[in-house]
């Protein structure tokens, strides 16, 4: 299977909730730090003890979430893994297990932020929509 | 059909959802005029069979001792009531007024003649004035400016069809009982109306001509109004100075006509003739072609002039070519240019007013004004014909005398009529000011005084300084006290007030910070205080210098930073050489910052400390670099600007350089090889430097085809406009480039149209699309900062922001200041972009050529840009789209638009080949 060239990342990440303010070419600096990593099936991705430091999303396959045996959810294809661990390093109460061969893109966290050092633009959109989500938590509440 | 269709929207624009409600208003305003013209020529012939054409003036003056007091009258039940009930009372009225005048007339009363003048002139007004004030509630600035051409129209048709029918029915009926079919007009018109409240997104319950119940309408609140807004003042004077020259001419006509037609008889008949079928069949000729024409190409200002410019003219013919001919079209002139172009300009001078004046004083200046204009008018005919005995064809000049005057109060009103737009624009926009407590009084400092030894250190230190600057206060003590003060931000400080007061009691207490150093910003104020008050400078410096708080050490050299001779014997150069060598990178930063103070003494180690692995010892040297403003560190901070932790020093520090580095770095800036992310941060550095030197370099930055460098030049030049507006901003090539612009903006909007509908997301066709919506915004943002640099920046900015929001009133607003700004040709390219979005496909091809673009030619005109993430997007897509007939083109674009793009291609070509 070929390699993800950078118009397909973008896609891939235009869905990411976290970076849906971005413009595509913001998005596109972000998917030139995005590394393609390739998991056969039955294959651990995140364990609830280990902390995170990338977001993952599925380019293709599908990652069954997990907690205490107990199946939560499957991901598939454009869906998120770890949409907040950019900013939060606590691990992820679930397990995420791959259940056929996948593909799935990785943002490091260290890359980010020195993305967003540069970026000043990408720092605000996101931070707007992290104040977005919370006053729509606050207004739930 | 389209052909057609373009021809009407040249004319009328009227877009869905305004169709019903701009009817019944024309409706409204067809079927009063219709009224108004039945009672005109029975009013005039009636009294003109009774009584001379010289007790004329005196009925002008008795009209206008009416109108006032009916004015009165009339403005206390609109502010009492909505403006729904305030209609349906006067149309009530109107119609009872009628039906009693004709019953009076049947007795063959000579005054009640008097009455029904009165009473005609004043209908009008009335009725009118009502139909108007609604749409001024109905439509806003925008929609006003496109419809009322229409809505003129509406009533320059009842117009004509009351002077026919009046004509025709008269010889059957007889004058008197035309009054009974005016009456019933009178009532359609009410029809009208209740068919206008009734549409949707109507809602007249709000408009009252005054916003709260409480706010009673008085006189002396429109005479404050009047002393308060001079746009009201030039509204007021434009109305009073149009029937002054109404009075004048129409006396002039009558005495023409009455010589020219010496029964009486014969002059009702060519009287009613004129206004029935001559003024009406130009008035509508006018309306129909022209008025909405004219509003649009020469503004409000422009449509203002139109009338006494006509009017001097004619009025000079008349004069030396006295007779009835040229008086006849004398008053021609100054009727249909009257109910047209003048008409809708005065309307919609009115519209920028806020919508409680407008509504409160509308009616008001309308009637009154209207009124006192034609007693004015009436006052100088009888000093004109009874005290100077002029002949009628004098009067000519005397009408041409009041037309120069309007003439420039026209020009005024067309100012004002922008700056009042500007000034709400404006208003929206929040600005901070700053506000200083001014401390004088003694309950004022006794409130200082407790807040200086409250426990909020915050507040004990801010009511400090401000007793520090209070004239007369001796701060001295509250200082000693707040030396001692538990709160670090207290005694930091007392220390820099002592220091600015050369205060030396506190420096025992300022050693003491100093050596315990437990609060940096204490310790670096107590420091800087200690060497600034002390009697032994030398020593205590070199003592400070080896202290291991650097705080201590930014301190003293904050005290040296100005006066560099008063340290050369601690600082040498061999002390700086070890520094810079020091292990410790806090140290090397010490060593670029005594750089900084006393010069880099020909040792060059400045350029090391700028190669420095540590940020902090970099900036420092950048900063230091700066301040000796040598030219051989430039290159050297320049690489510093792609680095985000280093970038603020490094542009602060060119930025010190002055205009002396603007040419080098207006260089690098157009050098296409040097790397993106020096090159975008340049601007930052410039748009400090207040220079015309510092100009001429971003704006050769427009040049360049790469977006990000173009928009970085243009946020510069924007932020220099609003710090030196002196500095030439080349006009010519800002309209050059503005046209530029909107022509990219018209062929991304084309490329863009084949992709607009049918989206589906997470499909490289969508990602193109939404790309091509971005570079739209993008270039709508670099349009008004263009604009921004040609026309008042702030007010530029605030029209941005508003086109942005999604608030109507907002968007119309800014278009109407934009309209009233903009040169013609800027105008031209630009309004069609904003004011109508579904419509900018056919202005493009209009304006620019560009043509409607299939799917595949819009596609390929992107993968031959020289944009190269338009170019992926594009080269992706056409591969997604099956466009095998691109691949010549992938190709060649996979040779020149670079790595990423290559890599697209390559799967673009694998997938077009499966």
């Amino acid at each position: 299977m070929a390699e993800l060239n950078i118009v397909e990342k973008v896609i891939a990440l235009e869905g990411v909730e976290l970076l849906r303010n971005l413009t595509p070419e913001q998005l596109s600096r972000i998917a030139s730090i995005a590394r393609e990593v390739k998991f056969p099936s039955d294959k651990v991705v995140l364990e609830p003890s280990k902390p995170l430091d990338a977001l993952l999303v599925v380019v293709d396959g599908a990652v069954e979430l997990s907690r205490d045996g107990e199946v939560l959810h499957t991901a598939r294809q454009n869906e998120v893994l770890g949409a907040w661990a950019l900013f939060d390093d606590d691990p992820m109460p679930v397990r995420a297990k791959t259940i056929e061969d996948t593909r799935l893109l990785r943002i490091g966290r260290d890359d980010f932020y020195d993305l967003l050092s540069d970026n000043i633009e990408i720092t605000a959109s996101i931070f707007s929509t992290l104040v977005k989500r919370f006053r729509k938590l606050v207004e739930q509440s | 059909m389209l052909k057609i269709r373009a021809v009407w929207r040249s004319f009328f624009d009227v877009r869905p959802g305004e169709y019903l409600r701009t009817c019944f208003i024309g409706l409204y305003l067809l079927f009063v005029l219709f009224a108004y013209y039945i009672l005109k020529p029975v009013s005039r012939a009636l009294f003109l069979n009774k009584f001379d054409i010289d007790k004329l003036p005196y009925l002008y003056i008795l009209i206008a001792v009416a109108g006032g007091a009916l004015a009165y009258l009339y403005t206390r039940v609109a502010v009492r009531s909505s403006l729904k009930v305030a209609v349906a009372w006067s149309t009530a009225l109107t119609v009872a007024c009628l039906l009693g005048i004709w019953w009076l007339i049947g007795l063959g009363q000579a005054w009640v003649l008097y009455v029904f003048n009165i009473f005609v002139s004043l209908f009008s007004v009335v009725l009118v004035s009502q139909g108007w004030l609604v749409a001024a509630n109905v439509f806003n600035a925008r929609e006003a400016k496109r419809l009322y051409g229409l809505l003129g129209m509406g009533a320059v048709l009842g117009a004509a069809f009351g002077g026919t029918f009046t004509a025709q029915t008269v010889k059957i009926i007889g004058p008197r009982n035309l009054l009974l079919a005016s009456a019933a007009m009178v009532a359609l018109a009410y029809g009208a109306f209740l068919l206008v409240t009734i549409q949707k997104g109507v809602s007249l319950a709000g408009a009252r001509a005054a916003e709260t119940d409480e706010s009673e309408f008085q006189f002396r609140d429109i005479i404050s109004a009047l002393k308060h807004y001079r746009h009201l003042q030039v509204i007021v004077g434009i109305i009073i100075l149009t029937f002054i020259v109404d009075v004048t001419i129409e006396y002039q006509f009558n005495a023409m006509a009455k010589i020219a037609y010496n029964d009486k008889t014969q002059l009702t008949a060519y009287l009613g003739n004129f206004y029935g079928i001559y003024l009406n069949l130009v008035t509508f000729a006018l309306q129909f072609f022209l008025t909405a024409a004219v509003v649009k190409w020469f503004g409000v200002g422009g449509t203002l002039q139109i009338m006494p410019v006509t009017i001097s003219l004619t009025a000079l013919a008349t004069f030396f070519m006295p007779g009835v001919s040229s008086s006849a079209a004398l008053r021609l002139t100054e009727a249909a240019t009257r109910y047209t172009l003048n008409r809708t300009g005065m309307e919609l001078l009115y519209l920028p007013l806020p919508a409680d004046l407008k509504n409160r004083t509308k009616a008001f200046v309308d009637i009154f004004v209207d009124r006192m204009g034609r007693g004015l008018g009436g006052m100088i005919l009888v000093l004109c014909t009874t005290v100077l005995a002029f002949a009628p064809k004098q009067i000519a000049l005397v009408t041409v005398c009041f037309s120069i005057l309007w003439i420039l109060l026209s020009h005024k009103a067309s100012r004002e009529y922008v700056a009042t737009v500007r000034n709400r624009i404006a208003a929206r926009r929040l600005d901070l000011v700053d506000a200083r407590v001014t401390v004088g009084d003694p309950h004022t400092i006794a409130l200082l005084e407790q807040t200086a030894s409250s426990e909020n250190p915050r507040q004990a230190a801010y009511a400090l300084s401000l007793l520090a600057e209070a004239p007369g206060y001796d701060v001295r003590s509250l200082l000693q006290k707040a030396a001692s003060s538990q709160s670090a931000e207290v005694r930091a400080k007392a220390c820099e007030l002592a220091r600015a007061l050369n205060y030396p009691d506190l420096l025992e207490r300022a050693l003491e910070e100093v050596r315990t150093a437990e609060h940096s910003a204490a310790a670096r104020l107590a420091a800087n205080y200690a060497l600034s008050v002390s009697d032994d400078r030398n020593n205590l410096l070199r003592e400070f210098l080896e202290y291991p708080n650097p705080d201590v050490w930014e301190g003293a050299m904050d005290t040296f930073s100005s006066n560099p001779d008063a340290v050369a014997d601690v600082i040498t150069p061999g002390w700086m050489t070890d520094a810079a060598k020091n292990s410790d990178p806090r140290r090397r930063a010490l060593a670029a910052r005594a750089i900084g103070v006393v010069g880099d003494a020909g040792i060059g180690i400045l350029h090391t400390l700028l190669e420095d692995g540590e940020c902090e010892v970099v900036m420092a040297a950048c900063r230091a670099a700066g301040a000796l403003k040598n030219r051989a560190y430039v290159f050297a901070i320049v690489q510093h600007l792609k680095d985000a932790r280093t970038r603020a020093a490094a542009i602060e520090s060119l930025a010190a350089y002055g205009p002396r580095v603007c040419g080098t770095l207006g260089d690098v800036l157009e050098d296409a090889s040097a790397p993106l992310s020096i090159r975008r941060q340049i601007p930052r550095a410039l748009r400090l430097i207040a220079d015309q030197r510092s100009v001429d370099v971003l704006i050769q930055a427009l040049k360049q085809q790469n977006l990000i460098i173009r928009g970085a030049g243009l946020k510069a030049l924007n932020r220099l406009r609003e710090s030196a507006p002196q500095l030439d901003y080349a006009g010519q090539f800002v309209m050059d480039q503005i046209q530029r612009e909107a022509r990219y903006y018209f062929e991304l909007n084309a490329a863009l149209a084949p992709f607009r509908d049918g989206e589906h997301p997470s499909t490289a066709a969508s990602l193109l699309a939404h790309t091509l919506e971005e570079r739209l915004r993008q270039a709508l943002e670099r349009l008004f900062r263009l604009l921004g640099l040609r026309y008042p920046p702030r007010e530029i900015y605030s029209a941005y922001l508003a086109v942005n929001r999604q608030n109507k009133d907002d968007h119309s607003a800014a278009l109407e200041f934009l309209d009233n700004v903009l040169e013609r040709e800027l105008k031209r390219i630009l309004l069609p972009l904003l004011d109508a979005p579904d419509h900018v496909l056919e202005t493009g091809r209009h304006l620019f050529g560009i043509e409607i673009k299939t799917p595949l030619s819009a596609v390929r005109e992107l993968i031959r840009s020289d944009d190269a993430w338009l170019v992926a997007c594009a080269v992706a897509a056409a591969a997604e789209l099956k466009m095998r007939q691109l691949i010549p083109d992938i190709l060649e674009a996979a040779k020149n638009s670079g790595r990423e793009v290559a890599e697209v291609a390559r799967s673009a070509m694998a997938r077009l080949a499966a």
